[in-house]
């Protein structure tokens, strides 16, 4: 009964990772189809058109521009307010201050969508409706409260004692802040930077309701297009996007540490 | 509540009738001491007791609810802890882990503002006092328990503070190397002169290092007094039970007088010699017998002169520790522990009826407290 | 009181939270019971309020998508976890250190994966027009059939899931004492046994916590649903983003909002209350 368990779970843990794996395996490879068009696997000979075909439709080109001057705009008003906000939060005592901490964390509860739609009818309501604004709107509400969250677990993960010693060694509290509490909160703020550009870099669905004509992101545009035409240069824009996300978690890595990212339990 | 005591002329630091309430729960209530320069006092106490509490009021990061803290004659009612020249040496010595050890060191020096330039030359000081020459470059992670204790009092002592709070200082560290430490720690405070205040909850830690012991309990100090005084003269029933262990008889005080001893009638009906009960109104007495003040004789003995005492019993137990002989002996008046160097002569064995032995010089009386 | 100095802190995020959440999801809320009229864009303005937005969610037509949503997500989440859990177990107990910190790299780049390329991934391989279609139909199986669909969104939700829940159930079998488990199969326990009788209530808190989070990511799936979906497999968030794009009926897009956010709510709410509190191992 115990081997007959034992192979079970060894033959599913290995069905579930293939299962994860292999869709991936195949955008891989068929990125690099020298076909002009989607055929069965394997691919005759290897190419780069595909990718040649993404860099060179404009329509991809923009969404990815306005991509990235979204996600440079809201990281930086984002990780401002969202690490001053944590260092408040951490400082003050006051009851209710989990409730406090809950609703700025609240947005991560409410579907993107919801989040997109409230937005746009209220921002129309308001008169805002230059499209990068009101993108911009919706990439920091998304982004904050991963700052927030990421700047407490690492303030939370510094000793009390320490501000106390630099205090009686002489340090005003202001001088505690800036020799301790902020160069020990660093990791926290800079996990805190690599999730909100993440998330920023893959919104789709509250960008697709704050879009319009003229502005869009470019996961938006590669949804249109894997809606109208299923062809390959999506799957040479999955693996761009694949060796993002790589350099991301590379990034995560080396200057945090996942062990500690997955210590302090900032996935949902 | 007392009213203001005039103050003690040439104290390094002085309560008067000190304070702290957090809440409900009073942490220190009406707590008076004043400690000399080069003193090492000792505030021990169970967990609870406030010794923490006034720790931090000492140092600044509580403010007392009522009464006066002077330190060197002046009155630290709002200063905040960098305002005083206070040195404290926390019980995980919170060593910037961002930091070298050198800059740890330098840190207090930094911003006390000494001169640049003596800074660096301070700092080495300060490690070859603590045995650390040549460690100003690892930092605290790579440092084993034990170093990080000499880094954290190197920069502590760094500062010539006026006052040195040590919370715990031994407590974190094994058994073997809390004996090597305590000894260090002694000379090194020696060396610097310095006027101390060790915190702690061990016994041991408070006797081996201190000059006085303060002993708290509930907020309240219980008894203030050098070791041997807190230890042979205990002024109350938590004193007594607290520092050092003790076996309790309790009963009343008959009216006789024989042979310039009071007699003491047990709660079992035994009869024993003590000497004379301070004079206090109290209906119940409690006796305290340390156990090396008892002796274990066989079941024939006779009380000898005046003021002996006999009580007959049975061997529960007997530990060789090497050094002593630790034995628990069953008598009417209970269980009781006997403590007896190891001369390697023939022991009593388990089951074996005994004699316990004591004099009445040795029972320390109090009045009974109840539960 | 907060610490001086604090509050001035908090007025930018004070003032970006209200502007940019609470006071629009207020707005949602109102426009949810705004009457609309067919053919224009959104409810006229001045018009007046009612439930009959509402009322409509109580319809069959409605409750057809609610359920089918719930039934993906249940079924997506059980499984998810169900898989996780031995994948946590034997990453944690049976990995060396290196192999575990490679593991747990591999998780998390997953995590991170963009849902974008995971779904197209996804679509590609297991679409009716990708590589593998013609094994498909050797095996009987329709790629265009509705059952193969709704299969297909589970099992993009499950792409997303199965990381997530595997890292999540990591801490929590890490809390495992192994012991208990050597204790329990020293005094006659075959293994199966011990684990269901020890490791599995010991990991209790953890696996709700796990599968609950699944569930409000699942009911809220977007993307997923919308490209795996082909438009004939439907979740709430579609729903929604369809009475806006298509028929700009915008009350009605607000009441399902709401509703989906009120359940999202709701389970978040159990979730902080119930697993806390009733799984104290």
């Amino acid at each position: 009964m115990d081997d007959g368990l034992r192979i079970l779970c060894l033959a599913m843990i290995i069905a579930v990772v293939c299962f994860l794996l292999i869709p991936i395996a195949v955008t891989v490879v068929m990125a690099f189809d020298a076909r002009a068009y989607l055929g069965p696997l394997p691919p005759p000979g290897f190419s780069l058109r595909w990718f040649r075909q993404f860099f060179a439709d404009d329509y991809f080109l923009r969404g990815l521009g306005t991509s990235l001057q979204l996600a440079a705009a809201a990281i930086t008003i984002s990780l401002s307010v969202g690490v001053a906000t944590a260092f408040a939060i951490d400082r003050a005592r006051f009851p209710g201050k989990e409730a406090a901490v809950a609703l700025f964390l609240s947005p991560l509860i409410v579907p993107p969508v919801v989040t997109g739609f409230a937005l746009l009818l209220f921002l129309a309501e308001m008169g805002l409706v230059n499209g990068f604004a009101r993108l911009l709107a919706g990439h920091i509400i998304i982004t904050v409260p991963y700052t927030i969250r990421a700047t407490l677990a690492g303030l939370a993960g510094i000793d009390r004692s320490l501000t106390e010693a630099a205090l009686v060694l002489g340090a005003t509290e202001r001088q505690a802040f800036w020799d301790v509490t902020f160069p020990l909160a660093r990791t926290g703020i800079v996990s805190g930077a690599i999730f909100a550009l993440a998330v920023s870099l893959d919104d789709v669905a509250v960008s697709i309701m704050l879009t319009d004509a003229h502005t869009y992101t470019l996961p938006v545009a590669l949804i249109s297009s894997m809606r109208a035409n299923f062809d390959l240069s999506i799957a040479a824009a999955s693996v761009l996007l694949m060796l993002v996300t790589l350099a991301l978690i590379l990034a995560l890595e080396r200057f945090v540490g996942l062990n500690r990212v997955i210590g302090q339990g900032v996935f949902r | 509540m007392v009213g203001p005591q005039p103050a003690t002329p040439d104290a390094v630091i002085e309560f008067r009738d000190v304070s702290k309430r957090f809440g409900p729960t009073t942490a220190v209530d009406g707590v008076s001491f004043a400690i000399g320069a080069g003193e090492t006092v000792s505030l021990l106490g169970p967990s609870g007791c406030g010794k923490t509490t006034t720790l931090r009021l000492i140092a600044g990061f509580e403010t007392p609810d009522e009464g006066i803290i002077e330190i060197a004659g002046e009155t630290m009612a709002g200063k905040r802890p960098y305002e005083r020249n206070v040195g404290l040496l926390f019980q995980h010595y919170a060593l910037f882990p961002h930091m070298t050890v050198a800059e740890n060191v330098a840190y207090g020096l930094k911003h006390r503002h000494w001169p640049r330039t003596e800074i660096a030359g301070r700092v080495d000081e300060m490690l070859r006092l603590v045995q650390l020459r040549g460690f100003g470059g690892r930092r605290p992670g790579q440092l084993s328990g034990g170093e990080q204790q000499r880094v954290a009092l190197a920069r502590v002592l760094a500062t010539r503070p006026q006052l040195v709070l040590l919370d715990e200082p031994l407590s974190a560290l094994d058994a073997k190397l809390r004996e090597e430490l305590r000894l260090e720690l002694k000379q090194i405070l020696a060396t610097v002169r310095s006027t101390t205040i060790v915190v702690t909850h061990d016994q041991d830690e408070a006797m081996s290092l201190a000059d006085r012991i303060i002993v708290m309990n509930r907020g309240r100090i219980e008894q203030q007094g050098t070791p041997d005084d807190v230890y042979s003269q205990p002024r109350t029933p938590f004193v007594a039970a607290f520092v050092g262990r003790a076996n309790w008889i309790h009963g009343r005080i008959s009216g006789e007088v024989t042979g310039g001893y009071a007699r003491l009638v047990t709660d079992r009906g035994s009869r024993l010699a003590i000497r004379k009960p301070p004079a206090i109104a109290a209906e119940q007495w409690s006796v305290c017998i340390r156990p090396e003040r008892m002796a274990v004789a066989g079941p024939g003995a006779a009380a000898g002169r005046a003021g002996d005492n006999l009580l007959p019993g049975r061997v529960v137990d007997i530990v060789n520790m090497g050094a002593a002989l630790h034995q628990v002996i069953d008598c009417a008046e209970g269980r009781m522990m006997v403590v007896e160097p190891n001369r390697g002569a023939a022991q009593a064995r388990k089951g074996e009826c005994v004699s316990l032995l004591f004099r009445a010089e040795d029972c320390v009386v109090l009045p009974r407290v109840a539960g | 009181m907060k610490a001086d100095g604090s509050f001035p802190l908090l007025l930018p995020a004070i003032a970006i939270y209200l502007g940019l959440f609470f006071l629009p999801l207020s707005w949602l809320l109102l426009e949810s019971f705004r009457l609309y009229t067919p053919g224009g864009i959104g409810a006229a303005a001045g018009a007046p309020l009612t439930l009959a937005n509402y009322a409509e969610l109580l319809t069959p037509a409605f409750a057809r998508f609610f359920l089918e949503t719930m039934q993906i997500s249940l079924l997506a989440s059980l499984t998810g976890v169900l898989l996780a859990f031995p994948l946590a177990y034997w990453i944690t107990r049976k990995l060396s250190a290196r192999w575990r910190a490679i593991a747990v790299g591999f998780f998390v780049t997953l995590m991170f994966l963009s849902v974008l390329v995971r779904t197209y991934a996804l679509e590609l391989t297991f679409g009716a027009a990708g590589p593998l279609r013609p094994f498909l139909l050797a095996l009987g199986i329709s790629p265009n059939s509705r059952d193969y669909i709704a299969i297909l969104v589970g099992a993009g939700l499950l792409h997303y899931i199965v990381p997530m829940a595997t890292l999540t159930l990591l801490g929590t079998i890490q809390n495992v004492d192994p012991r208990l488990v050597d204790a329990a199969e020293a005094l006659g326990a075959p293994a199966w046994k011990a684990h269901l009788t020890i490791t599995l209530p010991l990991s209790m808190r953890g696996v709700l916590a796990a599968f609950l989070f699944a569930f409000t990511f699942s009911i809220s799936a977007f993307i997923i649903p919308m490209i795996l979906g082909k438009g004939r497999v439907l979740f709430i968030s579609n729903l929604i983003y369809n009475r806006f794009s298509e028929i700009a009926d915008y009350p009605s897009g607000a009441a399902i909002s709401i509703v989906l956010f009120a359940v999202a709510l709701a389970i978040v709410y159990a979730m902080s209350r119930f697993v806390a509190k009733q799984w104290t191992p």
